[in-house]
């Protein structure tokens, strides 16, 4: 069986065979634009977080340097809050960017706007114009859009202490809050479909079993993941969700997620996830840490372990720190593709 | 302790388990009103209860939603409370500085630990997120502190940690702090490696670490 990287994705996120677990690093929270990787281009960060050029141009660096089998835009997980009106601090070719200041204090003073003209505002359209280049040029490999989950965006626009205090403290406004991110998710997620994603991966760090505990992750992470996730189906192209750090608090969650892949941190062991819920595509999960620790043979063994697994999707687990190694990147795309 | 005294000290620390703001008020306001010893309320009152909403949170009952509106509640009854503390009653605190290093913004983690600090009887001088190496040194000296907690939760900002430790070695006075490390990335490994003088690996953890350095300190004084 000769599949493409694309063919090879879409039949492990539709549940149908491959001969090997595809290797990828999905962009967003995970973004794989490293320092190694730009200082050998000369395409960098933070320019390349504004112009589509750019952006498609180190989008293809990455691919081609590290063997990751997809192109993995936006390189941040700023583009959300932005556009919704926090302020951003754009980072520097090591630094990624982050949220300068959340724009509204509270979730009852958010103000509204409207959905589609906010698509026109910040670097919404570059993105996009980004991936259709991506995907015009190269039809073999998928790009995958990436997003920041609904919770996560809602505590990068809103005070994220009085954010998740508010779960419990006003939950109106708080549902309120959340259905009005999802649905400016699921809009992004549809202009990045049209323009040729193969996949929408969604990072939602804030909302974790460790964050929330088990009650609000239903209440408001379960229900909005899903909205989200129900969005991108529609608009025609599988979903994958990162949950971050440990699941045990919200393990009997995970079932109820309609993803088709779910992605995790080092510490869950995908193997024993699987065997609870057989059903399950799982991703991951070779650790940041030991990516930018930089030792090759432990990455190789690492992969290799989780190939044996048997985990459907082969990735690191909770992003790259840009100060890892291509050799323990490659190590670890390597021992992927050698794996038949 | 008088029975109505008790009876009170229970039902503050029953208000902020409770999360229940309202509560923690009135019942503040009675004891102001029944002339009880505002510093031992707040003591074996509001900061018990605090004390329990973190054991909560340790073993898993509570998460981070509910420890913030325990110390909602608790705050709440304090600010009653503090104008009616007899001077002569307050002991000297523990002066803590605490922040987020530079480059990162990330500080859910950091304003954890600082409201369990202060909970717990400790001063608590935050300088809040994306803070350079050099103003914690500054301000440690400022305010005469005992603690420098540091928190961060990138990979790439981690130096920032390390660059701390450093200051103070150049400067001399790394003996006249202890230094706390936190965060996503951070491990008693990496603390060890820098020369830190703890990690904790949570916001209850850095109470019981604090505690621990400032009475081993009080010890070799």
């Amino acid at each position: 069986m000769s599949l493409s990287p694309k063919e090879r994705l879409l039949n492990v996120l539709h549940n149908k065979n491959v001969d090997r677990p595809p290797v990828i690093c999905t962009g967003g929270m995970m973004n794989a634009a490293i320092v190694d990787v730009m200082t050998q281009s000369g395409r960098t960060l933070p320019e390349a977080h504004f112009e589509a050029d750019l952006m498609a141009g180190l989008s293809r660096d990455v691919q081609e340097q590290t063997g990751f089998e997809n192109f993995g835009i936006p390189f941040c997980m700023t583009v959300e809050a932005e556009v919704l009106g926090s302020e951003i601090d754009f980072g520097t070719l090591e630094c990624e960017p982050k949220i300068r200041q959340e724009v509204f204090p509270s979730v009852g003073t958010v103000i509204y706007r409207d959905i589609r003209q906010m698509l026109d505002a910040g670097r919404i359209r570059k993105v996009a114009e980004a991936g259709l280049r991506l995907a015009k040029a190269h039809p073999d490999v998928p790009v995958i859009g990436s997003l920041t989950g609904p919770v996560s965006t809602a505590a990068s626009i809103v005070d994220p202490m009085q954010f998740l205090r508010e779960l419990r403290k006003d939950r109106e406004n708080s549902h309120r809050v959340l259905t009005y991110v999802a649905d400016f998710l699921i809009a992004y997620a549809r202009l990045l479909v049209d323009g040729g994603a193969s996949a929408i991966c969604i990072g939602d760090p804030t909302a974790t079993g460790e964050i929330l505990g088990p009650r609000a992750f239903e209440e408001y992470a379960v229900e909005y993941l899903n909205k989200v996730i129900d969005g991108i189906h529609d608009a025609g192209v599988p979903a994958i969700l990162h949950i971050c750090g440990d699941l045990k608090a919200v393990k009997p969650l995970v079932p109820k997620l309609r993803a088709d892949a779910i992605s995790t941190d080092a510490m869950v062991n995908l193997r024993l996830l699987k065997e609870e819920y057989p059903t399950l595509t799982t991703m991951g999960n070779v650790s940041t840490y030991l990516l930018e620790d930089g030792d090759s043979e432990k990455v190789a063994r690492t992969t290799e372990r989780l190939v044996k697994d048997g985990v459907d999707i082969i990735s690191p687990a909770c992003g790259l720190s840009t100060s890892s190694s291509l050799a323990a990147i490659n190590a670890m795309t390597g021992t992927v593709k050698e794996s038949r | 302790m008088s029975e109505v005294k008790e009876k009170l000290f229970k039902e503050l620390a029953a208000a902020v388990v409770d999360m229940d703001e309202d509560k923690a008020v009135a019942t503040a306001e009675a004891v102001v009103a029944a002339k009880i010893d505002a510093y031992e309320a707040i003591e074996k009152g509001l900061s018990a209860g605090m004390e329990r909403a973190g054991e909560l949170f340790d073993e898993e009952e509570y998460f981070i939603p509910e420890l913030l509106m325990c110390s909602d509640a608790m705050y709440a009854g304090m600010d009653v409370l503090k104008p009616h503390i007899r001077q002569d009653a307050v002991a000297e605190k523990r002066r803590v500085v605490i922040g987020v290093i530079e480059g990162d913004t990330h500080d859910i983690g950091k304003n954890l630990v600082k409201i369990m600090l202060e909970t717990s009887g400790f001063d608590v001088t935050d300088l809040g997120r994306d803070i350079p190496p050099a103003r914690f040194v500054d301000t440690a000296r400022e305010i005469d502190a005992d603690i420098i907690a540091l928190s961060t939760l990138m990979t790439t900002t981690m130096d920032g940690m390390g660059e701390v430790v450093r200051q103070l070695n150049a400067e001399g006075i790394r003996d006249s702090f202890k230094v706390i490390v936190g965060g996503g990335p951070i491990s008693q490994g990496f603390a060890d490696r820098i020369g830190a003088d703890g990690y904790a690996v949570n916001a209850a953890d850095a109470v019981r670490l604090a505690r621990r350095l400032t009475a081993a300190e009080a010890v070799a004084a």
